[in-house]
């Protein structure tokens, strides 16, 4: 049923120079899924995500997105066709207002009406950023950032969503705003893929879990099931 | 994420056979060539061809190794050439007591380019080196003023845009008379050897490890203590007084000094000589003035093309081969060394 | 000093500065977007010029198509900057993209000075695509063309505000400046970003040498000044900052004129770069604070 998939990852390998970060990774996205990567830091989780959205260069295997292969091509081609990527550590445009930072992401979009819908919208879910509509990026709090990064990543209005560990760098109180924005999105319908360190944080949200150490997936299930498995948090996330 | 097949890094890994292989190569060279060599003019394009290979050995210290992109290279060894000659014009003194001062002029006067540029980032440094160069050369070839009268001729302070002419020889004239090319080959030859050996000495001391870890990891580097702004002012005075003392060389062999050296298209020379031989490699400045030199023979015939060439050779180089002929060889011998260890497994185990 | 004197002066320290300014803009908007040292950017200049002496003399056009016949050379030569150099270099390691594409664009302006100097020969040329004739200021008069020269480097500067503020390519330009990586994820072709830059930097070089060559003479070695002085300018300023090149370019252009006419007019640039110097020990970011730089 490849119309109920968002996104499709069979057996990909990638990497930098020298020897591949991930190897033989797969895993699959519904729609309207929210599908989470746990695992220590420097495994490969943000190289996952960076190889789907074409910065780092696919070495072997397939990406299809909504059926239709997407391995190999430009960056710039693969969030034109629909995957939109908001990487660790919100990469700003620190010297553009926030509003300026949103329209770069609608960049692919010509046509001005769907740009300023989707610009309510994003002001409708983060109501904080119409607020600062004019102020420059690198004024902002980390957590208005990030909330930037994310209505940046919404504007692209993209078939499928991938969120770099949200929580980095953010005091708990705006984590878990970020997480209620982030579980409004799933309610809206939209097809995610989040990188996470901390599984507790993705309990309620996720649909499933994959745990990825050291380049591999070392175990797929449902969430639940590996907040009961205390020796693969042990192991693999430090308890 | 350092690329392991870096000429820097592959230096620091192999033996030093190669280079005591190759030095035996180049004195054999040094040794044969006044008897092969029966032209004069063939001769006099070698001791050019030394003189620059030592700029350019020296230009490659200061940026291949301690990673200051300077463009006052010229002006370095201009100073140096023109304080030898005008302690002879102005003092009298004889060119050999006014080589060492004069290197050591080039020197004070590289400290001071040093402490003005080298706390800005790399590229301000080429921007402002280049700036000096040109001011110092636009400021000799405008300068009309009379400092003296020679005869019934005025000449300027610094030379103007002539120069300075018969200010003294190395006294190879006097002593070998028709062998005198021979002479000032001898002498240049000696110049070029020392100022190799001694970079040679500077790139595996400590202080060579230090710039070469600048150059790696600036920030691993001043880390562990190394100052950078010290170590780069200290290698832009070391590389100045050989470089002085090749200007005050230079000066003294040709028996003139003119402006000319100043000029952009000598410094594009000794950058192209070290784009092609490979920057940041020991041998690669010799190598890549050798090749040029021939080059620039060959395109003799084709006159004022010359020019044209040679920018387009650095472009092409540092297109096709940003490690230069230096790094290609590296290449071929470890695609060699991997197809051999492919074909004969049991060979590279008892390594 | 009388006020005709003080007219001519800042005439000429203006003119210059708007010369000195469309310069420092190409240069910087190139390190800016690409972190690239244009050192053929002087060449580009002299392209430009040598292109709008072409279709004015041989072609008998009218000297506002010789001008338009410089942009477009400049464009062009730009584009082909990036196709035949650039491009091949950003495939490199990036740690060395920085000095080996100075390199390389020392010998593309080596090797296209030399064409110049091949096809039409190292005697001067008057430009022909300029304006005659004085206007009268007062108890003084200055010529109509640094008048021109004034306004054409304004409506410039204006236009590649416009363009950089207003315009899809210009914010696509401003996001790859300030995070190439970013504005890959957004969508933006950063490739053709970069051509895009080059052009209008090419562009600008060949306005800056018409103009330039229109007050001095065309000769093949017309952009090794400007490009000089605009160096400096860079350091003052901070590469990559266009308000700032601005401000430096006049202010150190009339600093330039009237020590010219104190001291004589080859102690111009040496003395600019005492100051630049000086100012590098009182404050080493340059004037603007380099930590805190406004990247385009």
């Amino acid at each position: 049923m490849p119309e109920t998939l968002a996104l499709v990852l069979t057996g990909i390998t990638s990497g930098y120079a020298g020897p591949a970060v991930l190897t033989d990774v797969s895993l699959s996205v519904g729609r309207g899924q929210l599908i989470t990567v746990v695992g220590p830091n420097g495994h490969g989780k943000t190289t996952l995500l960076k190889t789907i959205s074409g910065l780092v260069r696919l070495r072997g295997g397939r990406i299809d997105l909504e059926g239709k292969s997407i391995a190999g091509l430009a960056p710039d081609v693969i969030a034109a066709r629909g995957v939109a990527h908001v990487p660790q550590g919100d990469l700003l445009f620190p010297q553009m207002s926030v509003e300026e930072n949103l329209l770069m992401g609608a960049y692919a979009e010509r046509a001005k009406s769907v740009i300023a819908e989707r610009l309510d919208e994003v002001f409708v879910r983060l109501p904080k950023l119409a607020e600062r509509r004019k102020q420059i990026a690198s004024t902002l709090s980390g957590g208005e950032r990030r909330m930037v990064g994310i209505g940046r990543g919404l504007m692209m209005g993209g078939r499928v969503l991938l969120i770099d560990e949200p929580s980095l760098g953010l005091a708990p109180l705006i984590i878990e705003q970020i997480y209620l924005v982030i579980a409004d999105l799933k309610a809206s319908g939209r097809s995610i893929l989040l990188v996470e360190e901390n599984p507790a944080r993705v309990v309620d949200l996720a649909d499933s879990i994959h745990l990825l150490d050291n380049g591999a997936i070392v175990w797929s299930g449902p969430p639940a099931e590996l907040m009961a498995r205390d020796e693969l948090l042990a192991t693999y996330l430090g308890g | 994420m350092t690329m392991s097949s870096t000429p820097t890094l592959m230096a620091r890994h192999r033996a030093p056979y190669g280079d005591l292989a190759m030095a035996l190569l180049v004195i054999a060279s040094l040794v044969a060539i006044p008897y092969v060599v029966e032209s004069r003019y063939l001769l006099g394009q070698v001791i050019l061809a030394l003189f620059y290979a030592t700029i350019a050995s020296q230009w490659n210290l200061l940026f291949g190794f301690a990673g200051v992109f300077s463009l006052a290279q010229m002006a370095i060894f201009g100073f140096g050439g023109y304080a030898t000659a005008m302690l002879c014009v102005y003092f009298g003194w004889n060119i050999w007591p006014a080589l060492p001062v004069g290197a050591v002029a080039a020197v004070v006067f590289s400290l001071l380019i040093g402490l003005a540029c080298l706390r800005l980032a790399g590229v301000y440094v080429a921007l402002l080196t280049l700036a000096i160069a040109q001011a110092l050369y636009l400021l000799i070839v405008t300068d009309t003023e009379c400092f003296r009268m020679v005869g019934s001729a005025c000449r300027q302070f610094t030379g103007g845009a002539v120069g300075f002419a018969r200010f003294g020889d190395f006294g190879t004239r006097a002593l070998f008379r028709a062998k005198w090319l021979v002479g000032n080959y001898a002498i240049v030859s000696v110049l070029f050897g020392f100022t190799m050996l001694c970079t040679y000495g500077i790139v595996k001391s400590p202080i060579g490890l230090a710039f070469r870890a600048l150059k790696d990891n600036p920030g691993y580097a001043v880390a562990r203590g190394v100052n950078r702004f010290q170590s780069q002012l200290l290698v832009f005075g070391v590389s100045a007084f050989f470089t002085g003392l090749a200007g005050g060389f230079y000066a003294a062999h040709f028996q003139a000094i003119s402006p000319g050296i100043l000029s952009l298209s000598q410094l594009l020379f000794i950058i192209a000589a070290t784009v092609v031989g490979g920057i940041g490699t020991f041998w690669g400045p010799l190598v890549g003035t050798v090749v040029l030199m021939v080059a620039d023979e060959a395109m003799r015939e084709t006159g004022e093309y010359r020019t044209l060439g040679l920018g387009l050779i650095i472009t092409a180089a540092i297109i096709l081969m940003p490690n230069g002929l230096i790094g290609r060889l590296g290449d071929v011998v470890g695609w060699a060394r991997k197809r051999f260890a492919a074909k004969a497994p049991s060979l590279s185990a008892t390594q | 000093m009388s006020a005709s004197t003080l007219i001519a002066i800042l005439t000429a320290g203006l003119t210059n500065g708007a010369v000195y300014a469309l310069a420092t803009i190409g240069l910087s908007l190139v390190w800016g977007s690409l972190g690239m040292l244009n050192m053929a950017h002087g060449a580009l200049l002299t392209l430009g010029g040598y292109a709008a002496y072409t279709v004015v003399t041989t072609y008998g056009l009218p000297a506002p198509v010789g001008f338009v016949g410089g942009i477009a050379a400049g464009a062009l030569a730009g584009a082909i900057l990036y196709g035949a150099v650039v491009k091949h270099l950003l495939k490199q390691p990036s740690e060395t993209f920085e000095t080996n594409v100075l390199i390389a664009t020392v010998g593309i302006g080596i090797a296209l000075e030399n064409t110049i100097l091949l096809v039409y020969g190292g005697q001067p040329f008057r430009q022909p695509t300029s304006m005659d004739g004085l206007l009268r200021i007062g108890v003084t008069s200055v010529p109509v063309q640094d008048i021109v020269i004034i306004l054409v480097s304004l409506l410039m500067m204006g236009v590649v505000g416009w363009i950089l503020a207003r315009t899809r390519m210009g914010r696509a330009i401003r996001a790859t400046a300030q995070n190439r990586e970013a504005a890959q994820l957004m969508g933006v072709p950063i490739r053709r970003v970069y051509l895009q830059v080059l052009m209008l930097a090419g562009a600008l070089a060949g306005i800056c040498g018409v103009l330039v060559s229109s007050i001095t003479q065309l000769s093949p070695s017309l952009g090794g000044d400007p490009m000089l002085k605009a160096f400096i300018m860079c350091v003052i300023a901070g590469l990559g900052n266009l308000p700032g090149a601005v401000a430096s370019a006049f202010g150190l252009a009339l600093i330039e004129a009237f020590v010219q006419f104190g001291a004589g007019a080859r102690w111009g640039f040496p003395v600019l770069l005492l100051i630049v110097i000086l100012v590098l020990i009182w404050r080493p970011t340059g004037l603007f604070g380099r930590a805190a730089i406004r990247r385009l």
